[in-house]
């Protein structure tokens, strides 16, 4: 992805991290996730007529209206998460995305040894903190917990916005207990969702000083050679070989 | 003026008395409200049932029996005093009143008489499971009309307004009986079915205000309400797949356990039950560590001198 970038000579200002693609994506996913999280979240407190969730539900225009930005919303979201995958696969069969150690969002054994290390250096046992690759583990976290979520509350919710066309593939052994907990795992794994994103998406990439207000990633894609030293060194010694060896010497 | 005169020039005058505004009461009911909308409290009458002597003028003229005299449905008494209780009741109600008298112990004859207007709801409310309960079981807490419209006299609308039939009053109607735990016991009713609705897709939409989201009636009938053991139930086995698809074209068989008043099974139960420990692990890493390297940050920022590196 860099190779234009390492031609040249010197280091870049800044690297490419997130392609206009990934950023789109990312967009589509946070926007639909707000509206998601806001129309959603009057139905699953919905106990009173004249109370709080009531007037929520009425600010998005009713309880009518609202379902339908819900599913819309939805929608939107699982075939943004579709793209998603399918984009993944076009990028490693054209070769344009190999797996590294370095520079994976998968998970490994590493990741662990991380949280670990961390927690000794918060507490004041170790001196350094961790040092990362592409993805840290937060950024892993965050990056898997999307998948959790469309699988357990995307397909859910695809199943109870279009029942009647979901019927039909149930299995007849599971329709006893399946639409109960479709609805258990929509309502309690958004409520984690939302949460998560509220602790721990918004203080790793907006509360955390060295980023507040935001990371600006998100809309320019590029990070600063700076900030990937600081950040991502295991990825920086692997984009500057050269540089990172005299930086260690000197 | 010779009488033909008068009666060509006064007669035309007497059809303006139609464009009158109506005075919106009977004149015989004026003559009961004028007593009975002061009278306070209650009496035993007859047979020891007490009788709440009180009718609210103003109510009773928003409700939709505003232009009915009192004499329609109290058909004992006539337009004149109570002392001389004993007008001709037809046959059909007499026989009515006296099925249903262990209802209405106090005017069991006005009790029947809705059936005047109202016969076709009536007979249905008769053939089913709340009917009989009252003519063959003979159990005074079984429901006819009142229990579920409220007093005759104040009747309004079952569409919108504050009618206990209405889609918004509805389902808290239903529940003073089935979400009271003695009856439930005492007819061995299904449980638990007024929670279930309330946290069912349906009864939240229904809170928030949906204005196609089903109320009890839409799936358990409303006048020919009956048992789900009864085959001509709307809710008895296979009846439910037109019931669902009344709003749900094509409802199927697998379809129609989505909705249902029982208690989730083990496989929710369990589900919901690691998914709320999952819940809870999650929150307690993200918050323990969200919290741990922000005091490290300030701890550093405090405390240690920034490194170059």
């Amino acid at each position: 992805m860099n190779d234009t970038a390492m031609a040249t000579a010197g280091i870049p200002k800044e690297i490419e991290r997130f392609n206009i693609i990934f950023r789109i994506q990312h967009v589509l996913m946070f926007s639909t996730f707000l509206i998601l999280s806001f129309t959603g979240w009057g139905l699953k407190y919905a106990h009173d007529p004249e109370g709080l969730s009531s007037i929520w539900i009425r600010i998005w225009g009713g309880p009518d209206t609202a379902g339908l930005i819900h599913r819309i919303a939805g929608v939107t979201m699982l075939i943004d998460f579709i793209w998603h995958v399918i984009y993944l696969i076009y990028l490693f069969a054209t070769k344009q995305m190999t797996i590294d150690a370095k520079t994976t969002v998968i998970p490994l054994p590493k990741d662990v040894f991380d949280v670990i290390k961390n927690f000794m250096y918060f507490f004041g046992l170790s001196k350094e903190k961790a040092q990362f690759g592409k993805y840290s583990y937060a950024q892993k976290f965050d990056y898997w917990a999307v998948f959790w979520g469309m699988f357990i509350i995307g397909f859910s919710g695809y199943a109870l916005a279009f029942p009647m066309q979901v019927s039909y593939i149930i299995p007849s052994f599971a329709t006893g207990w399946i639409w109960e907990l479709l609805g258990i795992m929509h309502s309690d794994e958004a409520l984690l969702a939302i949460v998560f994103i509220l602790f721990w998406h918004f203080y790793n990439e907006h509360l955390k000083p060295e980023v507040f207000p935001m990371s600006w990633i998100w809309i320019t894609g590029k990070i600063s050679t700076e900030q990937l030293k600081h950040h991502h060194p295991l990825e920086y010694e692997l984009l500057f070989p050269e540089e990172a060896k005299q930086e260690k010497k000197g | 003026m010779s009488r033909k005169t008068f009666a060509v020039a006064v007669a035309p005058l007497l059809l303006l008395l139609f464009l009158l505004p109506s005075p919106g009461l009977a004149q015989e009911s004026a003559n009961c409200l004028y007593c009975h909308n002061a009278m306070k409290g209650t009496i035993k009458v007859q047979g020891g049932a007490m009788v709440n002597l009180n009718v609210d003028a103003e109510k009773f003229k928003a409700s939709v029996h505003a232009m009915l005299p009192c004499t329609e449905c109290h058909l004992k008494f006539s337009d004149d005093t109570h002392a001389s209780a004993g007008s001709a009741v037809p046959s059909d109600i007499l026989s009515l009143s006296s099925k249903i008298s262990i209802k209405y112990s106090s005017d069991p004859v006005a009790g029947a008489a809705c059936t005047k207007c109202h016969e076709e709801e009536y007979q249905k409310v008769l053939s089913s499971v709340h009917g009989k309960n009252v003519i063959e079981k003979k159990q005074t807490d079984g429901a006819l009309c009142v229990d579920c419209h409220g007093s005759p006299h104040y009747i309004t609308k079952a569409k919108g307004g504050k009618s206990p039939v209405s889609r918004k009053y509805q389902a808290e109607t239903c529940g003073k009986c089935h979400g009271n735990q003695e009856l439930v016991e005492k007819y061995k009713l299904e449980e638990n079915v007024m929670d279930s609705f309330s946290e069912s897709f349906h009864g939240r939409k229904l809170l928030l205000g949906h204005t196609r989201a089903p109320v009890c009636a839409s799936c358990h009938n409303a006048h020919d309400i009956r048992s789900k053991s009864d085959p001509l139930s709307p809710v008895f086995g296979k009846n439910k797949l037109e019931t669902c698809g009344k709003c749900h074209k094509g409802a199927n068989e697998k379809f129609i356990p989505a909705i249902t008043h029982k208690r989730p099974g083990p496989i929710p139960h369990y589900g919901e039950k690691l998914l709320i420990l999952l819940t809870m692990g999650v929150f307690a890493f993200i918050v323990i560590h969200v919290l741990l390297e922000a005091f490290a940050d300030i701890r550093d920022a405090v405390f240690r001198k920034k490194e170059g590196k």
